[in-house]
């Protein structure tokens, strides 16, 4: 059940112009009569207060060929036949086989209005990368199922182990990834760790320590212990819910992690507790951890160091995924947290991205399965990761044996990312993604609607 | 420990015009207002050098796509474009982005790196269609990276012995085959088109920097590149070994075309040739439909080096335009298996060329079964060369290119092997693999589209698969 807390708010982009999908064409036939301004309902034509001459159109705002049926379309209202719709070639330049142009934009419209968009002309549900998620499709039933939609619930509890910790229960089976102070600014991390606590869910503080402005959000934080153990001090091991082994990450697993001595600014290397404009390396693996009973002591470690926390191990998705799988539930872990290698990253070589380790499609049957054979699947929470860009894609983990998901990209382009990829670059995003928390509740709105 | 292989990369910038992927048009009704100098981070917008008054055109191979000009110029007078020359260069397998990021590697020698996640298909033809496997709890070989333990990526070229034999009193009756150690698993196979003399003079020098080999016609070992004779390898067909035996006297390895003939007198031949100068010899076979049955027979009949060749985009070379050509990843595996087959397969090397177009196309061609590959083309894109696919393969050269000095232009394909060994300590390091040549035929650290797919949705996509085919 959604928390009763959340409301939605329209959170309209930051930006003056929208990446348009057609592009609306104003031949020299024009005889600014201004019928199309008047007949448009959505804003495309414009003539300002004082001009003789129609404004060029505004592409963005056009909602299409589905518009011909309309009696106001202005391609059939223009009486010198003066315009014309056509694809705009600009929405090429958008997006990509995982996330198209439409996902990109249906996400934006999500994040803005909190509902799935009313436009039919977005694919916005599924990519075209022609495999895993993109390939499997939901059944529904035909015609409209007669269930009150109140009376759906998504919680999901995250310890199933029964052994007296925290009974965590989340409302929406969907948390937030880890991104480190360093890779994300700070509004960033407060809007994600916001959004945690409207919707009674989690977010995780990645591995760049704990700042201290996500304190009044503790109980909706999962903070990461990862190889690099920066940032990692008794006090934020002891102030959280949930505490996140990071073993290796989806989009470059067995790699590691490496910030770039420029990002290493005064305020990270603080809280990183090193020298400011090092670069500073997480290494792969955990020094400290060579085989399942070193894994064990860790595990025992924080649940020594926090007697009520849950602990969740995020592994990425090798070949024997599912052994790893079992061997960290019988090390005393709550969550299993397996990362696709399609999954998303601040920076990471493109061979790693591409090719190594497998898609998390695969991974959560043969993690889901292995889990249900040794008799351990009730026992422990197995949450995917890596390539969950949409309500649809995580409805598609759960059926195929995930318990829940976490998002990282979805969050970001919720805050009108582009996917550009220049996150490592010298100067970082150019977008400088750092937004108001309540786009990212509207987006999970959005995604609470069409999971429903 | 050996002493580590290190590429040193240079940044070597080419100063010709090359293939960028976007392009802004900045409209008529742009009143030079100047926001987009002030949002973009890249410098693609600036004013106009004659008239700051106008804004000049949009210098877009800086462009990075990240959209700040278009969404807030106040007039929306920016658009933007995938530009002509990028779609259409190269094809099908060689997509127009492998252009752009083999250009940047020969520029500054680095691994690509890029934020946000993968971007391309699930899966494709060839080796789009594996992964890479890696090990969650390993030996920290990620510190070969970091140069605190060694990876090691060389790979040994020559015939070995199945077993040794002793005598009863324990001596050693085998004799050892000689081999060659080269420490990349990559030799360049030097293209048939025409090239200028500081281009192939370059090319050869990279590979004497790199201690790999080139593969060259002797009418192409010219006075100035003689003196690298140590890296070459001339290909000769086996009626001309009579008249290259001075030649063969100077270098290492000598590369034979395979024509039917060579099935049975290989003996006689690598015979003849070790008479002259002790030297291995590879036998050339091109990868058509029966390309196991020879490769089996070839090495049976004693061949050191067999070089697999596929066609530019890694298909079979049977000169049809079938669709039923394999592609790389089952050719090398048909023949790896078949020599498994025949319990030979220890005892010869096996190279592959063909298609090798990116960085992890060696290592996943090694996983197949090859024990190194060879490359062509990636060296001349490194160069600036734009490839079409069709109507027919067309290989363009910018122009200007004779006129670069050799040393930029060696140092642009040094970079681009340095980016790709890096790259391939990457996908070794994640594998836990700490020698290349543990890499061959390791089809269990891979993952097979196939295999993965059919055991995880078997039951839900065939039959849909089967009714559309």
């Amino acid at each position: 059940m959604k928390p009763s807390t959340v409301k939605i708010k329209k959170m309209p982009s930051r930006f003056k112009h929208q990446v348009p999908k057609y592009k609306v064409t104003r031949s020299a036939a024009c005889i600014n009569c201004g019928t199309c301004a008047k007949s448009c309902p959505y804003g495309v034509h414009e003539r300002l207060e004082g001009y003789n001459k129609m404004s060029v159109p505004i592409d963005y705002k056009c909602i299409g060929f589905e518009c011909q049926k309309n009696d106001f379309y202005c391609v059939d209202k223009c009486p010198r036949n003066a315009l014309s719709i056509s694809l705009n070639p600009m929405y090429q330049t958008l997006g990509d086989y995982r996330w198209t142009a439409d996902m990109i934009t249906g996400t934006w419209i999500m994040a803005e209005t909190g509902y799935p968009p009313e436009r039919k002309d977005l694919e916005y549900n599924t990519g075209n990368s022609g495999g895993g998620f993109d390939k499997l499709r939901l059944k529904f039933p035909a015609g409209q199922p007669k269930i009150d939609k109140f009376e759906i619930s998504t919680e999901i509890p995250l310890n199933r182990r029964n052994d007296g910790r925290a009974n965590v229960i989340i409302s929406t089976p969907v948390y937030g990834g880890g991104m480190s102070f360093g890779s994300v600014s700070l509004p960033t991390m407060v809007s994600k760790a916001h959004c945690a606590s409207l919707w009674n869910t989690f977010t995780c503080t990645g591995e760049g320590g704990y700042p201290e402005v996500l304190q009044p959000y503790n109980d909706h934080v999962i903070t990461q212990v990862a190889t690099g153990l920066f940032g990692v001090r008794e006090e934020t091991i002891q102030r959280v819910k949930i505490v996140e082994f990071k073993y290796a990450q989806g989009a470059k697993p067995g790699l590691g992690g490496h910030l770039l001595g420029e990002k290493n600014t005064e305020s990270v290397a603080r809280m990183r507790e090193a020298v400011k404009g090092t670069s500073l390396f997480s290494p792969f693996p955990f020094h400290s951890v060579y085989s399942i009973e070193d894994h064990k002591k860790h595990i025992d470690w924080i649940k020594q160091m926090n007697p009520n926390a849950l602990v969740s191990v995020k592994v990425s998705t090798p070949n024997d995924v599912d052994m790893v799988a079992v061997g960290s539930y019988y090390a005393g872990a709550h969550i299993i947290h397996i990362d696709g290698g399609y999954g998303g990253t601040g920076a990471a070589p493109d061979i790693a991205k591409k090719n190594i380790a497998m898609p998390i499609e695969y991974a959560i049957t043969k993690v889901h399965n292995f889990l249900k054979d040794e008799g351990a699947r009730d026992a422990v929470t197995l949450i995917a990761s890596g390539g969950i860009r949409t309500a649809h894609d995580l409805a598609k983990a759960i059926c195929l044996g995930a318990d829940g998901a976490v998002i990282g990209t979805a969050e970001m382009v919720s805050l009108e990312c582009v996917r550009c990829g220049n996150c490592e670059s010298g100067r970082g995003c150019a977008r400088g993604i750092a937004s108001t928390d309540s786009e990212l509740a509207d987006l999970f709105n959005a995604s609470h609607f069409e999971l429903l | 420990m050996p002493k580590k292989y290190h590429i040193t990369a240079k940044v070597t910038p080419l100063n010709l015009d090359y293939v960028y992927k976007f392009k802004i048009e900045r409209g008529e009704n742009c009143i030079n207002c100047g926001r987009c100098t002030k949002v973009c981070i890249y410098e693609a917008h600036k004013r106009g050098k004659g008239d700051p008054r106008k804004m000049a055109d949009p210098n877009t191979v800086v462009c990075r796509n990240c959209f700040r000009c278009i969404q807030e110029c106040p007039r929306g007078a920016l658009e933007k474009s995938l530009d002509k020359d990028f779609l259409n260069i190269g094809g099908s397998y060689w997509k127009s982005d492998m252009f752009i990021t083999l250009w940047k590697q020969a520029e500054d020698g680095k691994v690509p790196v890029t934020g946000a996640g993968y971007r391309g298909p699930f899966t494709g033809p060839g080796f789009d269609s594996m992964w890479t496997d890696m090990s969650e709890i390993v030996r920290p070989t990620r510190d070969g990276i970091h140069g605190r333990e060694y990876i090691s990526t060389s790979v040994e070229l020559g015939r070995k012995l199945n077993h040794l034999a002793f005598d009863e009193s324990g001596k050693l009756l085998s004799k050892i085959h000689d081999t060659i150690d080269i420490p990349i698993p990559i030799i360049f196979d030097f293209p048939k088109d025409n090239l200028s003399p500081n281009v192939k003079l370059a090319i050869v020098r990279a590979a004497a920097e790199l201690n790999t080999c080139i593969v060259l016609s002797p009418d192409h070992i010219t006075a100035d590149i003689k003196k690298y004779i140590k890296n070459i390898i001339p290909i000769i067909s086996h009626k001309e070994i009579d008249r290259h035996s001075a030649l063969i006297k100077t270098v290492r390895m000598v590369a034979l075309d395979y024509d039917e003939e060579i099935l049975s007198s290989l003996p006689e031949l690598q015979d003849k040739i070790k008479k002259i100068h002790n030297v291995l010899t590879i036998v050339r076979v091109p990868a058509t439909k029966s390309v196991e049955q020879i490769v089996s027979r070839l090495a049976k009949n004693g061949a050191e080096i067999i070089h697999v060749v596929a066609d530019y985009c890694g298909m079979e070379n049977d000169g049809s335009a079938g669709l039923n050509r394999r592609l790389a990843k089952d050719i090398i595996r048909a023949v790896h298996l078949k020599l498994v087959e025949d319990r030979i397969r220890d005892e010869v090397t096996i190279i592959f060329s063909g298609g090798i177009a990116m960085a992890e196309h060696v290592p996943k061609a090694m996983l197949c079964g090859a024990d190194l590959t060879a490359i062509d083309l990636p060296l001349l894109i490194a160069l600036g060369a734009r490839l079409y696919e069709e109507p027919e393969k067309l290989l363009l050269f910018p122009e200007g290119l004779d006129k670069i000095a050799v040393r930029t232009v060696m140092h642009r394909v040094v970079n681009l092997m340095g980016a790709w060994h890096s790259q391939l300590l990457e996908v070794m390091g994640a594998m836990g693999i700490r020698e290349a040549r543990r890499l061959r035929g390791e089809t269990g650290r891979a993952i097979f589209f196939e295999e993965i797919d059919n055991e995880t949705f078997g039951k839900l996509f065939k039959k849909r698969e089967t009714a559309n085919v």
